[in-house]
C-alpha cells in the first residue's frame, strides 16, 4: 500500500475529541461488540475521487501492422498477462484485423489501487487519531460522480477498541467487513481479522478477426471455424481476470487466509468482439490464533413462526 | 452439548496475536463462503479449499433468430457446450487446488444474440487433510455449505451440476387468426405450445445428464424462462440443478427439533443503504 496520508481534515479531528461516539452498527451488531468486549469510538471514512487517464499508448507493446514485436504466450516476466492471435486469413484488406491481442492494462490497476489504497488509508488515519485498535462493519463502494467523467472511492465502517486489550501491531489497527454475530463467529472459530484484503484486475480484448467473427455471429467462408465454436480469446480474458484478481489479493496475505470472499466482474463491449473486463476481488485477510475444535454435528430445527 | 465459549477472553487472545507471525502450519485458504457455512462444513469433516471458477463463451450464428419452425438447434447446443466447457475448467482449479468439489457454486449464464456465456464461481472443499483426487472425480455443486452438510447427514451425496436449455420459435398465425383474436380473451396457443416444446426438451436433456453422472434425482432446480429480449418470437427454457445420490446404506432422517422463537423478527440494515443505494 501506499504511505498513510497525513491529510485528516481539521473538523474531523475537533469532533473526535467531542467525547460521544458514532457508529454504523445495527442494535443487534452494538450489542454483539459489547458483549465481545469491543468499544465502538467512532464512525470513520475515507474517501477519494480519481480520473481514469492514459499513461502513454494503453495498447499492447509495440504492436504494429505486420505483426512485428508483439509478444506471444502468456506474457514476458514482469510485464503482465499477455496473449496473441494470428489472423489465419493472409492477406484480405487493409481493414481486416491481422492480429489480435488479451492484455492486462496495468495502468487501469494502478488507477485502482490508488483510489482504493488512499480511501482506505484516510479511514485507517481516522481510526488511529480516535485511538482504535480495529474497525469493523466496513462498506467500500465506488462509482461515477456525477458526470465528471471520474470515479469516487468511499469506505466507511465503525472503530473499536478492545477492552484491556494490546495496542494495534505496528500503530495500524486491524479491519474487518464483518460485524456483530459474524464478527463474534469468526472470533469462535479461531480466526483473528488482520485486514481487508482487495485487489482490481483488469483486461483489455483486442479481438481477433477469428473473435470478431465469432462474436458477431458472421458466419462467412472466412471465418475457418465450425459454426458456434467457442470465442477462445474472449474466454481465455475472463479467465484471466479473475485469476489476477485471485493473485493480486493472494500476494496481500502474507501467510494468512481470505475469508468471506466476493468476486464481482463487469465487462463492456466496444464492439466487433473488443471488450474490457474489470474483475475486484475483496474480503477478510484473516489469521489463525487456535485450532479449529470440532464442531458437534448441528441439530437441524424448524421454526414454527 | 458444546463447551461455553468465553468470547472475551477468546477476542482478546486474537487481538494478542496479531502481534506474532502467522503459522505456517496452517494451510492457507481463499474461501467466499460465510462464516456459518464454514462452521457447518467443518461439523461433518470438511473445509474450504480455494475460490475457483470456470467460463465459457460458445458463438451463435447470425440469423438463427429470425422467424422460422421448431427447435433453434444453434443456440440449445451453445448453450450445452459453454455448460459443458466452463464446468470443465472449474474441475480442473478445483482438482488443481486440491480440492474435492466445489460448493455455493454462483451460476451465471446470459443469452446475447450471437453469444451464449456461462460462468461459474464457487468454493473447492475436501474433506479434512485429504489428498489430491483428478478432475474427472471432483463435484460441482450449488448447494450452499449448509445444504451440503444437511445433504451429507442424510447419507446423499452431491455429483455435479445437471443442466438443459432448449430455444424455440413461437409460430406465427395466420393474418386472420391474428385480427380476429385481436380483440378478445383467448389463450395464444401458439406461445402455449412453444412453451411446452421448450420446457420438455430442456428438462429431458437435464434428466439425461443427471442420469449420465449415475444420480437418483436433481434437488434445487432453478429455471428460466421466457422470450428473448432481442427476438421476441424466440423463447427459451433452462434449467439447472445438482445431482444427488444416496452413498449411505439408507436414508438417514434428520428428525429436526421444532423452535417457537419468542422474539420478533429483526430488520437487517444494510450500512450501504447510508450511500442511498
Amino acid at each position: 500500500m501506499v504511505g498513510t496520508p497525513v491529510d485528516l481534515p481539521e473538523a474531523a479531528g475537533r469532533r473526535f475529541t467531542d467525547g460521544a461516539f458514532t457508529s454504523a452498527l445495527t442494535v443487534p451488531d452494538f450489542a454483539a461488540c459489547l458483549q465481545m468486549g469491543l468499544e465502538p469510538v467512532g464512525f470513520v471514512q475515507g474517501f477519494c475521487v480519481m480520473q481514469w487517464g492514459w499513461q502513454g499508448f494503453a495498447g499492447p507493446s509495440t504492436a504494429g501492422m505486420g505483426g512485428m514485436g508483439y509478444r506471444s504466450g502468456p506474457g514476458d516476466a514482469g510485464q503482465g498477462y499477455s496473449e496473441s492471435w494470428q489472423c489465419p486469413h493472409g492477406f484480405v484488406s487493409m481493414e481486416h484485423r491481422s492480429w489480435g491481442q488479451n492484455f492486462e492494462q496495468a495502468w487501469v490497476e494502478q488507477a485502482w489501487a490508488t483510489g482504493f489504497t488512499a480511501a482506505y488509508g484516510r479511514l485507517i488515519e481516522e481510526a488511529t487519531a480516535l485511538g482504535a485498535h480495529g474497525v469493523i462493519g466496513l462498506v467500500d463502494t465506488s462509482g461515477p460522480l456525477g458526470d465528471l467523467g471520474v470515479v469516487e472511492f468511499r469506505v466507511q465502517g465503525t472503530a473499536v477498541r478492545v477492552l484491556d486489550g494490546p495496542a494495534p501491531h505496528e500503530g495500524r489497527p486491524w479491519s474487518t467487513y464483518l460485524a456483530g454475530q459474524r464478527l463474534a463467529k469468526l472470533i469462535e472459530a479461531g480466526y483473528a481479522p488482520v485486514s481487508i484484503a482487495a485487489a482490481a484486475a483488469s483486461v483489455r480484448v483486442w479481438a481477433s478477426c477469428v473473435t470478431g467473427y465469432l462474436t458477431e455471429g458472421t458466419a462467412t467462408a472466412f471465418a475457418y471455424q465450425q459454426v458456434g465454436a467457442e470465442i477462445e480469446q474472449t474466454a481465455k480474458a475472463h479467465m484471466a481476470v479473475r485469476r489476477i484478481a485471485r493473485e493480486r489479493v493472494r500476494a496481500q496475505l502474507g501467510g494468512d487466509s481470505l475469508h468471506g470472499a466476493s468476486m464481482t466482474t463487469s465487462e463492456r463491449e466496444l464492439g466487433e468482439g473488443d471488450a474490457e473486463l474489470l474483475c475486484v476481488l475483496r474480503g477478510n485477510r484473516v489469521r489463525r490464533f487456535k485450532a479449529f475444535d470440532p464442531m458437534p454435528a448441528p441439530r437441524p430445527t424448524v421454526r414454527l413462526l | 452439548m458444546a463447551p461455553e465459549v468465553d468470547i472475551r477472553r477468546e477476542m482478546l487472545n486474537a487481538a494478542r496475536a496479531l502481534g506474532q507471525a502467522p503459522s505456517t502450519a496452517t494451510a492457507r485458504m481463499t474461501s467466499d463462503l460465510s462464516i456459518d457455512e464454514e462452521f457447518a462444513l467443518h461439523s461433518i469433516g470438511w473445509e474450504p479449499v480455494e475460490l475457483v471458477c470456470g467460463v465459457s463463451l460458445h458463438s451463435v450464428p447470425v440469423g438463427v433468430w429470425n422467424w422460422g419452425q421448431g427447435e433453434i438447434t444453434p443456440a440449445s447446443a451453445a448453450y450445452e457446450r459453454s455448460f459443458a466447457v466452463a464446468t470443465d475448467r472449474i474441475h480442473h482449479e478445483c482438482a488443481g487446488a486440491g480440492g474435492h468439489g466445489v460448493v455455493g457454486v454462483h451460476v451465471e449464464w446470459a443469452v446475447r444474440r450471437h453469444h451464449i456465456d456461462v460462468i461459474l464461481v464457487g468454493t473447492a472443499v475436501r474433506p479434512l487433510g485429504a489428498g489430491r483426487v483428478p478432475p474427472g472425480s471432483v463435484f460441482v455443486s450449488d448447494l450452499s455449505g449448509r445444504d451440503f452438510t444437511l445433504l451429507h447427514a442424510a447419507g446423499w451425496a452431491p455429483l455435479g451440476l445437471a443442466t438443459g436449455a432448449s430455444f424455440v420459435y413461437a409460430p406465427r398465425r395466420s393474418m386472420g387468426a391474428a385480427m380476429q383474436q385481436k380483440s378478445q380473451n383467448v389463450e395464444l396457443t401458439n406461445f402455449t405450445e412453444a412453451m411446452y416444446a421448450a420446457r420438455e426438451a430442456a428438462m429431458e436433456r437435464m434428466q439425461r445428464s443427471a442420469l449420465g453422472m449415475g444420480g437418483t434425482g436433481v434437488v434445487e432446480v432453478k429455471v428460466t424462462e421466457g422470450p428473448m429480449e432481442f427476438a421476441h418470437h424466440a423463447v427459451g427454457f433452462g434449467a439447472y440443478g445438482t445431482v444427488v445420490r444416496l452413498v449411505a446404506d439408507t436414508h438417514r432422517r434428520l428428525a429436526p427439533l421444532m423452535v417457537l422463537p419468542l422474539d420478533d423478527p429483526v430488520r437487517s440494515f444494510d450500512a450501504a443503504s447510508l450511500r442511498g443505494k
